[in-house]
């Protein structure tokens, strides 16, 4: 029996257009959401950071997540945050500010591609989500 | 004594998109809401304009409300009743609560007509809630020729007449600083005449004296210049004119605002990169970018 069959025929009784049981649609769910802050040409050294649904603080102390020993890098510089299934990144209170794509923001929800200076060092975020059976 | 941080007014794009939302894969950078923006200072937060952006801010204000365990007091400015600047506004959280207060503030020239065109918005043949039936305190308010104070911010505004039933630009001043939110005008029907009439003439100089030297000027700049020509008189800019104006203006920073529905975010992307790179340096030195949904700006 093919695998369209096979939904089909849970729908015994209906003589209309019915609700499709969920459940042989579950497993094929996107069910994982990855992202990246990878540092990009700058003296600090190379790296990639995967993000995760933690806060994220970036800075010069050795108190944060990702540490850039870099000197107009400010001590507790920026964060990222997971909020609504989306990434964005705050400024704390930086001497030097957080340019996203050139633009010095406050907080900015955060998209592929987009290039983040913080004290003169580069960043690249980028996301990818992937289908996986539970 | 208050930091030069807390001195700030932050500004957030809730809604960039013009005409209609556009959700999809691309808009997925600058986004697909209809206007709303918000300005904040020191505990003081205005809207301007009810787009399909203000039902995100409304989740949000809900969810700080519920948190503080305090009412929500809501000042919502509107630059005109068009659809896309009005949609979201029966899908605004906010005014289903029964403690919130809720000003919407418009032009005078439409006497009572905002209140009815928000009525008619919420009729039963367009929404299944009838305006009155929404809980929160609501009242509606024309301008007056008075400035509005607001907390730490002074409003002011002027008619724009070069839109299809005109529209308001306003004014937000704290500490010095200045926002001006000047939507939905054809700047290309008075700025960028061979010869200008009396009335063209007058507009241009009323514009450039509002917007002069202000720390960041939110425009229109909907069509491209090779798009301008076939949408003459529907009422919005063209981008070299928006960026001729600010600059002439001396803005300190420009976002450019109410993209069309059929620019991808690869188009704007483009845009921004051809027109920002012109004004980096020399005389007419500006900062100007491209505004996108969850941006925030400290000015």
């Amino acid at each position: 029996m093919s695998r369209k069959d096979d939904i089909l025929k849970d729908r015994t009784g209906f003589d209309t257009t019915e609700e499709i049981p969920r459940g042989k649609f579950a497993a094929i769910m996107p069910v994982s959401q990855r992202a990246y802050l990878e540092i990009t040409g700058s003296e600090e050294k190379d790296g990639i950071f995967e993000l995760g649904e933690k806060e994220v603080v970036i800075g010069r102390s050795t108190e944060c997540d990702i540490r850039l020993g870099v000197q107009n890098v400010s001590r507790k510089h920026a964060r990222v945050l997971f909020q609504n299934e989306e990434y964005l990144i705050e400024d704390l209170g930086s001497t030097n500010g957080v340019l996203v794509n050139g633009i010095k923001v406050a907080k900015c929800v955060l998209r592929s591609n987009d290039q983040i200076e913080i004290g003169g060092v580069k960043l690249v975020f980028n996301e990818e989500k992937r289908l996986h059976k539970k | 004594m208050r930091s030069p941080v807390e001195e700030k007014m932050l500004v957030t794009f809730w809604g960039t998109r013009g005409s209609i939302s556009t959700p999809g894969r691309t808009t997925e950078k600058y986004g697909g809401n209809t206007p709303c923006v918000t300005i904040e200072n020191q505990g003081t937060r205005v809207i301007l304009d009810a787009g399909t952006g203000i039902r995100n801010l409304g989740i949000e204000l809900v969810h700080e409300a519920e948190t503080r365990k305090q009412p929500l007091e809501i000042h919502l400015f509107l630059s005109h009743t068009h659809w896309d600047h009005i949609q979201g506004l029966p899908f605004f959280q906010p005014a289903y609560l029964k403690d919130t207060q809720v000003t919407i503030y418009g032009s005078p020239k439409k006497e009572r007509f905002l209140a009815s065109v928000l009525k008619r918005q919420m009729d039963y043949e367009y929404f299944p809630v009838s305006m009155s039936a929404l809980t929160a305190d609501i009242r509606i308010q024309e301008m007056s020729e008075e400035n509005i104070r607001l907390g730490s911010i002074t409003i002011d505004w002027e008619e724009q007449v070069f839109h299809p039933g005109g529209s308001v630009r306003y004014r937000f001043s704290a500490h010095g600083k200045k926002v001006v939110y000047a939507t939905d005008v054809e700047l290309d029907l008075f700025f960028r005449r061979d010869k200008q009439t009396k009335k063209e003439e007058a507009a241009a100089r009323d514009y450039l004296q509002f917007v002069h030297g202000v720390d960041l000027l939110i425009a229109d700049g909907m069509f491209s210049e090779e798009e301008y020509p076939a949408r003459v008189g529907w009422g919005h800019a063209s981008i070299p004119a928006v960026i001729e104006a600010a600059a002439k203006a001396e803005v300190k920073q420009l976002a450019l605002f109410h993209h069309d529905p059929q620019h991808s975010d690869k188009y704007l992307d483009e845009l921004w990169v051809e027109y920002r790179s012109r004004y980096l340096k020399g005389p007419h030195k500006m900062d100007l970018f491209w505004a996108r949904e969850g941006l925030t700006v400290a000015v």
